[in-house]
Order: structure tokens, then sequence, then C-alpha cells
């Protein structure tokens, strides 16, 4: 119970303003579930009053569903197929039947109710073990209409914790480029799922590289709307944006640490050096100083190292150094293009984008240089980021024709689903930490 | 500080005046000093207007910039301006022998036309990291600059630019395509 009070405190500071404008449609997606996933019925909420139309516990539902499918650990039993009417039954342990589960060979129910009064909305879910007949785990959430989502993807992430131990990735968010408006590549933020959709530039030139700070209400990106390329740092909720000019060249692309400063690239010359800056653009410190070039920074989210694509040994390779400065040290020794480096949260791998012959592919390596382990098979894969437990990277690919964004486990390279689809190519994208903290 | 604010389906980002297909009307507000872009722009103009792409009052045509090409929607349709491209190998920035010859013609035209600035925009093909590329793109362009700078031509006259693989001439996934994408373009203004 204690727990419960407490997720619910939580739930009613942190609702974003952002969620507010957001559309909760989510894009269709081609998703098939994993092997071996686990069958799991989702049934609509009781309405306890105010939701006669149902609307809440579909939107919790669907979104739900949506991410649970895309953790690859659940598969949903269709609806259509459910024998009992919620209504008509309770919603708690010893207010059902479980008969009516287990027969459909459910391993998991997720049960609940919806209580609405105007713009309040309070959801209670419960997870449920259906061959033990025993209650798993319970959240109570309140908020507005344009909440009820981000409630289906906090009980998704507590589903996973309960069924597997470690929290899923599902309050979060993607940033990535799509052309999807027009000729001009633009940046948009999204829900994992996709819902919630924002646009976030609208300048008819390029816009690239999108990264979260750790609360991910700031967005760094590079756009040439000066017709120069410049980074900017956008304050999402404070709807402000900084452009970051410490006077060191053009900029080449950069990264938000998880102090909230900047690791940014610059040429000047023809030479590409990475700085530290100031959340502000002010220069702190040059990470590295050679003629060659050094892009691509990604920060250990938990520590002081970070990774970064150097050409010094005549081949773009991964390398790594300490944010403190010091000496950069070698990562890769195989292949001869390996860019576009990201560090998992727990700082012990780096995916990157690898050239094998014909296409690029997406790989893993221990921090350490051992262990390189090849993760994609299929198409040209690019700019792998990871989510924030550490299941799950995302990267784009050209596998389908057009480039779209991907979703695959880490472990095992596995290929949940395109996260992305419709019109235009998506690419560079970048997951953010946990939005309710 | 430049405020932004909502407009269709997201923000308006340094834009302003006009006012938008969802009726909100988009302002552009300085907070904070000399920011060039904290001029109202409107929709589709950049620093130089379309079509130019140019810091300042580019042209616009064959001999314009990418960007303006693109936004034209004549990336790649576009015949030689004054100045002729030049061509890397692979992941390379080093000058071709037989560039030179081109390379020494542009600085002729240069010469000959005192008035005219150059942007020199480095672009490689569409293989490889974007960020990578674009710094490979700004390596090619700096080659070029360097070059003509042998040949005579004032620094004061030529800046560079590198726009990666995000402006490509063209789309194939062929030797012919990438070969064609990896160059330096010399747009002239004035």
């Amino acid at each position: 119970m204690k727990r419960i009070i407490a997720f619910l405190a939580l739930a009613l500071l942190m609702i974003p303003a952002a969620a507010v404008h957001a559309q909760e449609a989510l894009p269709p997606l081609t998703i098939s579930s994993a092997p071996r996933a686990q069958p799991i019925a989702v049934s609509a909420f009781k309405n306890l009053g105010g939701d006669d139309n149902h609307r809440v516990s579909e939107t919790f539902g669907k979104v739900l569903m949506r991410d649970l499918t895309l953790s690859s650990f659940f598969r949903i039993i269709e609806p259509s197929s459910y024998i009992e009417d919620p209504q008509n039954s309770g919603f708690d342990i010893g207010q059902f039947n479980f008969g009516d589960w287990s027969s459909l060979g459910a391993d998991y129910l997720v049960k609940g109710s919806v209580t609405r009064d105007g713009d309040n909305i309070r959801v209670e879910a419960l997870l449920f073990d259906v061959p033990q007949q025993r209650r798993m785990m319970g959240k109570k959430f309140t908020g507005d209409p344009h909440d009820v989502g981000e409630m289906a993807r906090r009980f998704a992430d507590a589903i996973l914790q309960s069924a597997t131990g470690k929290r899923g990735p599902f309050d979060s968010k993607l940033a990535f480029v799509s052309t999807r408006g027009g000729r001009f590549k633009e940046v948009y933020t999204s829900w994992l799922d996709g819902g919630g959709l924002f646009r976030v530039t609208d300048n008819p030139t390029i816009n690239l590289f999108p990264g979260f700070d750790r609360s991910g209400q700031h967005l760094l990106y590079l756009s040439y709307k000066s017709y120069s390329p410049e980074l900017y740092l956008a304050d999402l909720q404070q709807q402000l944006e900084t452009r970051i000019n410490p006077g060191l060249g053009q900029a080449v692309g950069g990264t938000l640490t998880p102090d909230g400063q900047i690791i940014a690239a610059y040429q000047r010359g023809g030479h590409t050096n990475l700085y530290l800056l100031t959340q502000a653009g002010g220069m702190m410190r040059a990470l590295t100083d050679n003629r060659a070039i050094n892009v691509s920074p990604s920060v250990c989210p938990g520590g002081d190292q970070f990774v970064f694509t150097s050409d010094r040994s005549g081949t773009p390779q991964i390398y790594a150094e300490s944010l403190d400065g010091g000496d950069a040290h070698r990562v890769t020794y195989k292949g001869s293009y390996n860019t576009a480096p990201a560090f998992s949260p727990d700082c012990k791998q780096i995916a990157y984008e690898s050239r094998t012959p014909g296409a690029f592919q997406i790989f893993v390596i221990n921090a350490d240089g051992s262990g390189a382990q090849q993760l994609t098979q299929s198409g040209s894969n690019e700019a792998p980021t990871w989510s924030p437990d550490g299941r799950y990277i995302a990267f784009s690919s050209s596998r389908g024709g057009r480039s779209r964004i991907y979703l695959m486990r880490a472990r095992d390279g596995y290929v949940i689903a395109p996260l992305t689809e419709g019109e235009g190519n998506d690419t560079n994208p970048a997951w953010s930490g946990w939005m309710g903290g | 500080m430049i405020r932004i604010q909502r407009g269709r389906g997201g923000w308006a980002v340094d834009r302003g005046g006009l006012t938008r297909a969802a009726g909100i009307a988009v302002v552009v507000v300085a907070l904070a000093l000399g920011g060039c872009s904290s001029k109202q722009k409107k929709p589709g103009e950049g620093a130089g207007g379309p079509g130019s792409g140019m810091g300042e009052g580019g042209i616009g045509g064959a001999g314009g910039s990418s960007l303006g090409a693109l936004q034209n929607g004549t990336l790649g349709a576009n015949g030689q301006g004054p100045l002729a491209d030049i061509h890397f190998d692979y992941n390379e920035s080093t000058i071709r022998s037989q560039d030179g010859e081109v390379l020494k013609a542009n600085a002729d035209w240069l010469t000959k036309h005192p008035g005219s600035r150059v942007q020199i925009e480095g672009h490689c093909d569409d293989r490889g990291s974007e960020e990578y590329n674009i710094a490979l793109g700004a390596r090619r362009a700096q080659a070029a600059k360097d070059y003509l700078a042998t040949l005579g031509v004032s620094g004061e006259r030529m800046s560079t630019i590198s726009y990666g693989k995000e402006l490509p001439l063209c789309s194939e996934e062929t030797d012919d395509c990438w070969a064609q994408n990896r160059r330096d373009h010399f747009a002239v203004s004035q």
C-alpha cells in the first residue's frame, strides 16, 4: 500500500506540460510477437463512473498492449476472445473467475478500473499471475485525459519490473529526424511507442542529431537554419532555445552530458575537435586537440567516461576518454570504418556502426575492447541508441526501402519492430531517459 | 535566447511574422544579444533568401548554394555554374591530380571577377555516419580552399561549409552516383 501511495504522489507531480498537447493516437506499426513471448490478457477496465464511452479504458489498453508487445516479453491474447464482461465482474482478487482467463491460456492478466469526474481521471491497474491465481502488483494513477497514455506506459514499465525483476523502458521518448513533412530534415519527438508525435523544428534547411539530457526536457540538435551549421539547445518545457556559440568554428555535432553540459564537435581549418561546454555554450576545455576528425561523442550516463569517433589512426575508429581530460584509448581495432558509438546505460558496452562488405551493421563491444559482436544482419543499419534500461537498442535502417527507426534486443539482436512508418525517411534516433524520473 | 512558439504540429523555430495554417501567429522574439537569427523572417527565407542559401546576397541557379537548390527543388538538376565541381575518392580529401586543372580554371575565373566571393561546399556520398561525413566534408572544402589560395585567390574571398551527406545530387546506390556526390561545389555570390 505504501508503494501505491508513493507512486500516486509521483504521478501527480510529474505530469509533463508537453503531454497536454500530445496526440495520444498511436501510429500503425507492424509488430509481430517475439518467439517464446508469454501470453498476457489485458481486460477492459471496469467503469466506476464517468467513462461511459470507455475512452479512458480503451486508450490505456491500447497503449499498454502496444508497449507490452514491443517489450518482446509478452504476446497479447486477442481481446475479442475474452469471456468475461468486465462491467459485470469485479477487478480485484476474489471478485472474478481466474478460470475465464486460464481457459484462454493466459499466464498474466491485467484488470483495473476507471473513475472519471470531468477532467479528473483515476485509474487503478492490477497485474495477476493466472496459473497461481495471485495478485502480483497494483498501481493507482490520477491525472487529466491527456495523461492516460503515460499512465499506461508507467504501468507497462511496472509490469516488466514485476515479471522480470527489471523496470521496463516505455516511459521514455525517442527523438529522431524525419522528412515526413516534405524534403527537409526536421527534428521530432514521440513516446517510444509512437504516441505523442511532436515536431520540434520547422525550418526549410537541415536539422540533425537530436539528443536529450537526463531529464528529457532539453534537446540539443544541429541546424543549418542560419545557413551555417550551429548547435541549438531547446528547452522543451519552457519552449525556449539557446544558440550555442562558443566561437570555436563550425559546429559538426554534439551531445548533452548527464550534468547538463555539452560535448560539441567544432571544425576549423578542416580539423574537427571535441570541446566540453557549459549549458550556455561557454568553453570549458578542449577534449581533443589534433589535426584529425574527432566526432560523435557519447557519454556514459553514470560515470565520467565518453566515447567518440576519431580517424587519428588513419581510419575512423572508436575511442574512449575521461571527461576530466587525459589520453584517449582506442576501443575498436577490427574493421576499417567504425563510427557512431553509444555508451550503454551501465557503461559496460558500446554500440556502434561498422562498415562490412556492402553494408553498415550495428555491433556492440565491451568498453575494454573485448567481445565485439555483430547485432544486425539485414540491410544497412546506422546510429544505435540505447534504452534507459539497457535492454534495447533503437537504430535506423533502410532494410525495408525507406529509412526507418527499428527496435531490437541488445542481448541477441532480435529485431522486434519498426518504431516509425509512413512518408519520408526517419534517421538519427536518440532515446531519452525515463521521463517520470 | 530565442522564444519558440508552437506552430502546426510542433514549434515554429526561428521563423516569424506569418499566420500559420493552424491560425496561430508565430513571432520570434530575440531576448538576448547579437543573434543573427533574431531578425524576423518569413517562412522559407533564410539569411540570403530561398534559392541563394548564401550568407549574404548569393545568386540562385547553377552557381548558387546546394542548400538553396534543395529549397528550390533543383538540387541535382543543375548544370554547372561558372565554377566547376571537383571530386574525391572514398573517405579521402586529397585533391586529385585531374582536378588541378579544374581548380586552376576556377582560380582564373575568380581572378577575372574580383568582386565575387565563393563559398566552397564539401559533400560526401551516403555511406557512413552523418556526423563523421560532416567532418569529412569540411576537410574536403578546406582542401580546395588551401589549393585556391596557392593559386593566388585571397582567403578573404573564400568561405567553407560542409553539408556532409545531406545534399546528394543523386541517390542510387552505385559507384557512379557515389562518385558524383563526393564533391566540392563552389557557390558564387555577386
